[in-house]
């Protein structure tokens, strides 16, 4: 068990369990917490989750958790790990079984004093017409053949098909489509729990919400990715559905065996691996990517969808309703990047499991109008609490793999929740404060209460103090969409 | 050959779990420890059964490495039918379990309502363990 006396202090926000500590860990494991968020992150088994990561074979440098660090399965949530390519393991415990779950804002030209008069009804048509709730079916049905492209080409088989604007792929990881996914390595399970899917919300913490810019930190960064003071803009938080589950299932699964095949020693059969470059490695690496993909178009057809919703609200009401992209991050993934470390460049698959990639100036990847300013950064907070944009920067590069947090981070189970907080009781609380709610479970609400959630604020602070990310503007919730 | 539920055994309990859910399943022997893990996958989804629907029966066969995967396995094959056929299994007949197989007769029944879908069943802290009053095991899951 680690307790707080395990830890050395690093710096102001850095804390770090040694090699030492135990005898299988190949590195030292670093956290990114203040005194407060580290002694809420030893309530749980997070910290043990990640030293555990500490022993994946082919880990480089240290195991890393943010300041949301919550216990998951294998990874904490909040965890990065990156290892050696091509040689080191790649985990699906590492990217989480909602692959290329992450968050989409869109912004307006409006300001919110605009639209207070249309705001529940753009709240309904935007409950209408985007699906969300416990088994809701996709506003975009495919064929098999169309799936395969969807998984094969993501963001781009949107644009084709008239979802997107080019604009909308420029301001996305990996511009909405990761290289190397394979249609082929995604089983015919999650294939079928993908066709009726795409364009849907989901369920649990998946939520759409119309925000404004409360307050601005840095107005040179936020001019340049397009945010003004009191301005309207729209988050998207959902992933890649059941077949990313199912993707995640398969191959946790698949590699109970790899792990025997190549003798590889575990303390949590939830850290499942194999090496990158071995055929399971490389099937399940196509695979993620491939629900990554789905994932980035289910996020562009809601933009769309949202952009129907308000011409439909809006045509007529104010002189321009249309919507642009800020950015759209993933928080649950694995990449192949270069970094460095101890002075080399160095190719990494690099694990971001509830993390978010932080890029800062100068970095590949980044669109070509951001280069010199760094990557946008979304950060949902809990629902009806504050949300964050920040900006990578070249610390970030330096120390972290180029990564931040990526939320809140949960403090009480589902279950507790559900007991302390009744949902119909949290709507009028927060319809009371002005925020319009529109969910398709009370019970789903009562879940996902602030009460339950890490103060985001807090959370983001870390970061910004440990230069990691920096803040750029806070945004705060007018309505709230669930399912 | 029915799998028989002791009357007086309690055939689950959900346990705290911060980030998704997580219950303790029991059974007086593996069979029933199986058995009553995917009743209570049905309950914590919080599943109604349209009113005058009737059973459909599903064959299953699973294979994996040691008695927890198959549980995970078996686990997953009912929420995978669940997706598929829109039914809920309360009730099933286990006929054959071995550390590495399991076979078994699944009795569907279309739900009409659920409050959650469990998305995925993990490995985490998975342990199925003897006790004096028979079998546990404790099944985190992703909703």
């Amino acid at each position: 068990m680690v307790t707080k006396q395990d830890f050395e202090r690093i710096s102001d926000c850095v804390y770090q369990v040694p090699q030492k500590f135990r005898g299988d860990m190949r590195v030292p494991a670093r956290l990114y917490a203040s005194n407060e968020l580290l002694e809420d992150a030893l309530q749980d088994d997070s910290v043990k989750q990640l030293v555990n990561t500490a022993t994946l074979p082919g880990v480089v440098q240290y195991a890393l958790a943010m300041p949301d660090i919550h216990q998951g399965y294998g990874f904490p949530i909040g965890g990065v790990a990156a290892t050696r390519a091509p040689d080191g393991v790649i985990s699906p415990g590492g990217v989480g079984y909602d692959i290329n779950c992450g968050v989409r804002l869109l912004a307006s030209h409006l300001h919110k004093d605009e639209i207070a008069s249309h705001l529940r009804d753009l709240t309904n048509a935007l409950y209408k017409n985007c699906p969300s709730g416990v088994g809701s079916e996709g506003s975009v049905p495919l064929t098999a053949k169309q799936l395969e492209e969807v998984l094969e080409r993501g963001s781009e088989w949107a644009l084709k098909n008239g979802y997107a604007r080019r604009e909308d792929l420029d301001r996305t990881e990996e511009f909405g489509c990761m290289p190397g996914a394979a249609a082929s390595a995604v089983s015919a399970r999650a294939r079928e729990r993908g066709r009726e899917q795409l364009g849907t919300l989901g369920a649990g913490n998946h939520f759409l919400e119309i925000d404004h810019v409360a307050e601005v930190y840095d107005a040179r960064t936020a001019e340049a990715f397009g945010l003004f003071p009191g301005q309207i803009v729209v988050q998207i938080h959902c992933g890649s559905r059941g077949l990313g589950h199912q993707v995640c299932t398969d191959y946790v699964n698949e590699f109970q065996r790899a792990v025997r095949h190549y003798k590889i020693e575990l303390p949590d059969r939830e850290l499942a691996c194999a090496p990158f470059d071995s055929p399971e490695g490389q099937a399940y690496f196509k695979a993620m990517a491939a629900a990554a993909n789905f994932a980035f178009a289910n996020r562009q057809i809601l933009a769309y969808h949202v952009r129907r919703s308000f011409e439909e609200v809006l045509a007529g009401k104010v002189k321009n309703f249309d919507l642009f992209q800020i950015y759209d991050v993933a928080h649950n993934i694995a990449k192949i990047e270069e970094h460095e470390v101890e002075g080399r460049r160095v190719k990494l698959c690099v694990h971001r499991k509830g993390a978010t990639r932080a890029f800062g100036p100068g970095a590949a990847g980044l669109p070509a109008d951001l280069r010199t300013i760094g990557q946008p950064v979304l950060i949902p907070g809990s629902m009806g609490t504050a949300s964050y944009v920040l900006v990578g920067t070249a610390r970030a590069m330096a120390e972290t793999f180029g990564s931040t947090c990526h939320g809140a981070g949960r403090v009480f189970s589902r279950a507790k929740s559900k007991k302390s907080v009744r949902g119909e009781v949290l709507r009028q609380e927060l319809e009371a404060r002005g925020i319009v709610v529109r969910a398709g479970s009370m019970s789903g609400l009562a879940e996902e209460a602030p009460q339950a959630y890490k103060d985001v604020s807090r959370v983001v602070d870390v970061v910004h103090r440990a230069g990691i990310s920096r803040k750029v503007v806070r945004l705060e919730p007018l309505a709230v969409i669930k399912g | 050959m029915s799998t028989i539920i002791a009357s007086t055994m309690k055939r689950f309990e959900e346990i705290p779990h911060t980030a998704d859910w997580s219950f303790r399943a029991f059974g007086k022997d593996l069979r029933e420890l199986f058995a009553n893990a995917a009743y209570a996958l049905f309950e914590l989804e919080g599943a109604r059964a349209r009113p005058t629907a009737h059973e459909t029966a599903r064959d299953i066969h699973i294979t994996a490495l040691d008695y927890e995967a198959l549980l995970v396995n078996w686990l997953t094959e009912l929420l995978w039918l669940q997706e598929v056929h829109r039914e809920m299994y309360p009730r099933c007949d286990i006929s054959t379990l071995t550390p590495t197989e399991l076979r078994a007769r699944a009795f569907g029944v279309p739900f009409q309502h659920l409050d959650k879908i469990i998305k995925a069943v993990t490995y985490h802290n998975l342990v199925i363990q003897q006790t004096t009053e028979g079998w546990q095991a404790v099944i985190v899951v992703d909703v």
